[in-house]
């Protein structure tokens, strides 16, 4: 227990639990707006390409996450805009932006001269070495989306549920529809850096399936995501302290625990009840 | 004198390079009440999707003499998903229009609006429930308040009996009947027979458009329109409407 208490006496693990906060809430949003419009898919296809960026960054000897930031985005607007034009079979398209995107990583991490990157850190991020530059951006940007989701809620969600009927309204739907396909690459890049490309997936859709056992509320959904994003991903920072494991993989496995119990308490729940309605 | 509202003049349209319709011609008054037929895949959807902007047309055009009129419009129920967490409240308030582009939030008179459609459509109690725990009949209802809550000049529903009771069906018609005092509708059935008691003017749709002056039609009349629909009567009231030949 001492162990636990004096490890927040360590700058690191500070910044560690604020990045997990950061990213819970940006992929709170981001994710929410994922999964609502199944396209899951979709922000694996940005996640993957990403590695693309980041090896060509490498190879450039740039900054990997601003390579990782510029081919997210323009894969995210690419696969949108397939989508709008509809004329190639848009999963087939993901799928081949996803494993290009990996290939042209490792390519150019291969034939990059001296030293290798650590690999590993962006497969499975680092959350252990987060920065206070990459926290404020990450603040920085959480306030942005939340504003923007505060702001244009309402073409937000009514873009995402019914593009059609939207555009009959006036609304301007493909610039909302791209102006989303950045937040949600943005996003993704960002928790890159934390939870690593293998993983970052699972911090916008499980927080976000949990959620949806409270409530079918876009609205509520996303601070009910939030909070189990928080939750599952410190308790997987305090385990991963504990037992010497790697943080994200831990933060994962909180999460899909969390998942599970609480699913379990909803079915014991239900059932208790309709044992005792038929009782009466 | 009686401008139309919409002009459809040889107009074709499809989805990639495979003409769905063509050279389609139509002209909808102010107070037209015209019932889309016509057999699956026949392009009823393209149709109204068309006159709704929302598809490229190959040729010709539409037009707009009165200016493009403000429409409500009620989409196939295969186009909605139900388990997108929406509630019916938010659903419904999709249908006013912001004023204010970058701040597109309802002012009070809106939420004043909303509030009085729901409470006016019996929905009032389910308006902060998802969409996903609705009956086929209930989002059906909150579709149409949807469409209707921004005062269209043009209603246009697609199939909007999909997933409900021959009762809902009824209430529904009586609805539209007193709607058209207002508005111009254009409503989509595989069945001419349960709407052609009230609609005024039927339009076959199949790879193009045959319009009808009327409501009633007979089965000969759609064999030359080559519009294999449905005539088989339900209930008692299509009998008296469609003069079949070969009964009488
Ligand atoms: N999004 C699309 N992409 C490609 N083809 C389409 C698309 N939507 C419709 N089609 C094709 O266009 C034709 C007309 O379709 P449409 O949906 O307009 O028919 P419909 O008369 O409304 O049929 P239903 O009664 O089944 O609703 C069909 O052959 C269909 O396969
Ligand atoms: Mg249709």
């Amino acid at each position: 227990m001492t162990d636990l208490i004096q490890v927040f006496e360590y700058q690191f693990f500070r910044h560690a639990l604020a990045a997990a906060v950061l990213t819970s809430v940006l992929a709170a949003m981001a994710g929410t707006y994922i999964v609502s419009r199944r396209i899951v898919f979709i922000g694996g296809g940005i996640t993957h390409a990403s590695f693309g960026g980041i090896g060509l960054a490498y190879y450039l000897g740039m900054n990997p996450f601003a390579g990782a930031a510029v081919f997210g985005i323009l894969t995210a607007l690419g696969i949108e805009w397939i989508s709008q034009k509809g004329k190639i079979r848009e999963d087939s398209a993901i799928a081949m932006l996803w494993s290009f995107g990996m290939a042209l990583g490792i390519i150019f991490v291969f034939i990059t001269p001296g030293y290798t990157p650590n690999l590993m850190s962006f497969l499975f991020g680092s959350i252990l070495s987060v920065g206070r530059v990459d926290l404020q951006l990450m603040l920085a940007f959480s306030l942005v989306v939340i504003l923007l989701f505060v702001v244009f809620f309402r073409p937000v969600l009514s873009t995402a549920f019914d593009p059609e009927f939207a555009k009959t309204k006036g609304i301007p739907v493909a610039r909302f529809r791209y102006l989303m396909s950045v937040v949600i690459a943005i996003s993704i890049v960002l928790s890159i850096r934390t939870v690593g490309i293998i993983l970052v997936l699972s911090m916008f859709t499980i927080p976000q399936i949990t959620a949806m056992l409270f409530t079918r509320n876009f609205a509520r959904i996303i601070p009910v995501a939030a909070l189990w994003g928080i939750t599952g991903s410190v308790a997987g920072l305090m385990a991963a302290y504990l037992l010497d494991i790697p943080a994200a993989a831990a933060i994962i496995f909180m999460l899909t625990i969390q998942f599970l119990i609480i699913k379990g308490v909803f079915i014991t729940l239900n059932n208790l009840r309709r044992k005792g309605a038929r009782r009466r | 004198m009686n401008k139309p509202l919409v002009i459809l003049e040889k107009m074709s349209t499809g989805y990639f390079s495979e003409t769905v319709l063509k050279e389609v011609d139509l002209e909808i008054f102010p107070d037209d009440f015209i019932g889309v037929i016509g057999p699956n895949g026949g392009g009823k959807t393209t149709l109204i999707k068309a006159i709704l902007g929302l598809q490229r047309l190959f040729s010709g055009k539409i037009s707009f003499p009165r200016g493009r009129p403000n429409t409500g419009y009620l989409p196939q129920a295969s186009q909605i998903d139900r388990g997108f967490p929406i509630t019916v409240k938010e659903l419904v308030s999709a249908g006013l229009k912001s004023s204010n582009p970058l701040f597109p939030h309802l002012s009070p008179k809106q939420r004043r609006k909303l509030n009085a459609m729901l409470e006016e459509a019996g929905l009032a109690g389910l308006a902060g429930k998802p969409i996903g725990e609705l009956s086929g009949g209930q989002l059906q209802k909150a579709l149409l308040c949807r469409a209707l809550i921004d005062d269209p000049q043009l209603l246009i529903l697609d199939e909007p009996n999909t997933h409900v009771d021959k009762q809902f069906e009824q209430e529904l018609y009586g609805w539209l009947g007193a709607l058209n005092k207002k508005m111009a509708i254009m409503l989509v059935s595989h069945d001419i027979g349960t709407i052609s008691p009230i609609v005024k003017t039927i339009a076959c749709v199949n790879g193009t458009l045959h319009y009808h002056p009327s409501n009633q039609l007979s089965e000969e009349v759609l064999k030359v329109y080559n519009c294999p629909v449905d005539v088989i009567a339900h209930g008692p009231i299509p009998h008296r409407v469609l003069k079949s030949h070969h009964h009488d």
